[in-house]
């Protein structure tokens, strides 16, 4: 070979370790944009969910407000303690989708320190002073002004401070059970009502259909479980049966929840799609899901429902009545 | 040294199929927790699984699956079937449910319809008031065949829906059916009537407990209205009674207001329940069942933790094991003056496990098996 040739052949090729290290940057692109085009979608719809920050209303002026201010400073015992608000909405075509009523709300304290957690449901048709102003239904202050609304509300009325929420919308209960295979649940008795509102999947949402989930260990559906949640008219306590149901479920979508990878996560957020909204930013939830499946011990989760002398009926519009009284020091010893 | 050209046609390739196959490889590695159930009969036995004796009936899906020889068989389809239990004849009852009403059916084995026992929708179902309608659950015949045991939702009175057990005959209508228990209001009411023998009825009722919760408790009752004797107490929280064929068993599940589910059994003289002996207490039960030949006892619990419920065996060595072997008494004094050796038993046996018999099924844990011999 002609030296000018010899020269050109050697421009045209590439040291071994030039290659080499070439071949590995092409993987780890390649790699990097296959994960990123798996993961991407789920990040995009995770960061529009979370980290919603609301503005919370500082309380309106009321005499009826006579919970003492929550300590600032937590005891030694609940260092990294926090409290969430659960609110769960009928979202369903009755309403138009910002002014939707939250058919449940639970407070969660959670206790890392302990492994501890505590969940207060607060009865929808509770009769109190609402943050937007006047009196009504604690249902609706989310209706009034959005989860700022509700928090402050619940804030002001119990004398708690709420760090975070989660709201959840009818079609996220249902699509969220789906994307996790169902859950398994102990049903106490058997729900049967016929005059179960037929407003998901239905042209005219102020139908009724019937429902009877019978009673018993058994797996549930998204549809199953959210009838099993939402029916209350087979129930003498009413809201009260209703809100020991929701935290079964609640319970039982953590139980399912700690089996899942990394992997399922674009599915499930593409299930749950715009159906919940959280203040807690994907960091944190990051931080949270290890802490969420260390907490095995079921004796250490309390449940704690309004029932009387907590509350009893006979409020304005068929709500039911708070007895301060009792809630509030109740309310102080778990939620400090 | 290697070309550029042959470079870079190799790292095109690496790009385009590195990238994708991160993707399906992703794809391909999510958990299994949303995987749907098979149907009974797409599941392969392995040549070595375990066989169950007689012919076991199950629910999945709307459709009943008999399981015999470790086969299963469809017998019905995919359309609200649920809750079989066997006739004196060998054929099913079963109930088939649709959205706003359910029927009990006489089925031949091979899952023809024979009769159709109850009319539980409304003569004119458009614009009818949802409360018009019907449930009927857990039939059940009674050892002579002459009687039809089931739930049934009337008396209803508006938003109080509650089932009832009712006794009507076996060729009959429900115009001749009598109601037999008065369910406590806004509780979900009486359920899963077992015929005894002897006459009677254990069921399950539904009631507020001392700390207003709702519970299960089974109730015994012989005559017609009667409140019945409670056999298990509010606090026991039983519920999914099933007779041993000899009839001095019951096996139950108890879940102590909790989100437990323990196989429980107790002896059964006819009228009263011994006490309470918890089987199985790490597993979420259901339906158990016993086998026709004694030999064990069948029942739903989820093969994987809160999956879908599978089918599992518990053999009978496992909750009536047999007497230890005696040990021959050992008379000092004797011949031999040393000291004395320690007792042989022989070798121990194995203990007896359950078996998971499914695997990757979704059985209808709200519906009672039933077994033939």
């Amino acid at each position: 070979m002609k030296p000018g040739h010899r020269a050109r052949a050697s421009r045209l090729r590439l040291s071994p370790l030039r290659t080499t290290f070439l071949a590995f940057l092409a993987i780890a692109l390649s790699a990097g944009s296959g994960g990123l085009a798996y993961f991407v979608p789920a990040a995009n719809l995770a960061f529009q969910s979370t980290g919603v920050n609301v503005v919370v209303p500082s309380p309106s002026p009321s005499t009826f407000f006579t919970s003492p201010t929550p300590s600032p400073s937590p005891s030694p015992a609940q260092v990294g303690a926090f409290t969430v608000l659960l609110l769960g909405s009928d979202d369903d075509s009755k309403f138009s989708s910002d002014h939707v009523l939250t058919q449940s709300m639970i407070l969660v304290r959670v206790i890392p320190s302990a492994k501890r957690v505590i969940m207060l449901s607060i009865p929808r048709d509770l009769y109190v002073h609402l943050s937007p102003g006047g009196f009504g239904k604690i249902d609706g202050a989310y209706s009034y002004g959005g989860a700022g609304a509700a928090i402050a509300t619940v804030q002001q009325d119990f004398g708690v401070h709420v760090n975070d929420y989660i709201w959840v919308g009818l079609l996220g209960l249902i699509k969220l059970i789906d994307a996790i295979g169902g859950i398994d649940v102990v049903t106490s008795h058997p729900v049967l009502d016929d005059y179960y509102p037929a407003d998901v999947f239905s042209n005219y949402p102020y139908d009724y259909q019937r429902v009877a989930v019978l009673a018993g260990p058994q797996h549930l559906d998204g549809i199953e479980a959210m009838q099993y949640v939402r029916s209350r008219h087979g129930d003498l306590q009413s809201d009260f049966g209703r809100s020991q149901r929701q935290q079964q479920v609640l319970l039982a979508i953590r139980q399912k929840a700690k089996q899942l990878a990394p992997e399922d996560l674009p599915n499930i957020a593409g299930a749950i799609g715009g159906e919940l909204k959280t203040s807690i930013s994907v960091t944190r939830v990051t931080e949270m899901l290890p802490l969420a499946a260390s907490f095995d011990n079921p004796d250490a989760i309390t449940q704690i429902v309004l029932l009387p002398p907590y509350t009893h009926g006979g409020g304005p519009g068929g709500s039911i009545v708070p007895n301060w009284g009792e809630i509030l020091p109740l309310v102080h010893e778990y939620f400090p | 040294m290697i070309s550029r050209i042959v470079l870079g046609v190799v790292l095109a390739i690496v790009v385009l199929t590195v990238g994708p196959g991160t993707y399906i490889y992703l794809d391909r590695h999510q958990s299994k927790i949303a995987v749907a159930p098979e149907k009974p009969t797409a599941a392969t036995p392995r040549p070595s699984a375990f066989t169950l004796p007689g012919t076991l009936y199950v629910a999945q899906s709307g459709a009943l699956y008999s399981l015999s020889s470790g086969r299963f068989h469809q017998v019905t389809s995919e359309a609200g079937w649920t809750q079989p239990s066997l006739t004196p004849e060998g054929d099913l009852l079963a109930v088939k449910r649709s959205f706003l009403y359910s029927d009990v059916y006489v089925l031949n084995p091979f899952g023809t319809v024979l009769r159709q026992v109850t009319n539980n929708s409304v003569a004119h179902p458009k614009n009818a008031d949802p409360g018009g309608y019907h449930w009927s659950f857990y039939p059940r015949l009674s050892p002579d065949g002459k009687t039809l045991w089931m739930s049934y939702d009337q008396p209803k009175f508006g938003y109080d829906v509650v089932l009832s057990v009712w006794a009507m005959p076996a060729n009959g209508t429900i115009k001749q059916g009598r109601l037999w228990t008065n369910a406590a209001d806004y509780t979900g009411g009486d359920t899963q009537p077992v015929p005894m023998p002897s006459g009677g009825i254990i069921y399950t009722r539904y009631t507020y407990g001392p700390d207003e919760k709702l519970i299960g408790q089974l109730v015994y009752t012989n005559h017609v209205y009667s409140a019945g004797r409670a056999l298990t107490t509010p606090s026991e929280d039983c519920e999914q009674p099933a007779l041993s064929p000899d009839g001095t068993q019951i096996a139950m599940v108890c879940s102590y207001e909790k989100q437990i589910s323990e196989l429980t059994i107790a002896s059964w003289n006819g009228s009263t329940l011994g006490p309470l002996r918890a089987v199985i207490t790490d597993q979420l039960v259901a339906q158990p069942i016993w086998a026709p030949d004694g030999s064990g006892i069948a029942y739903l619990a989820p093969g994987s933790p809160n999956g879908p419920f599978q089918l599992w065996w518990l053999p009978k060595a496992v909750y009536a094991p047999p007497p230890p072997p005696s040990i021959p008494p050992v008379t000092p004094g004797g011949p031999h003056n040393g000291p004395l050796p320690a007792p042989s038993t022989g070798p121990t046996p194995a203990p007896a496990a359950r078996m998971q018999v499914t695997t990757n099924l979704g059985l209808d844990a709200t519906s009672p098996m039933t077994w033939g011999g």
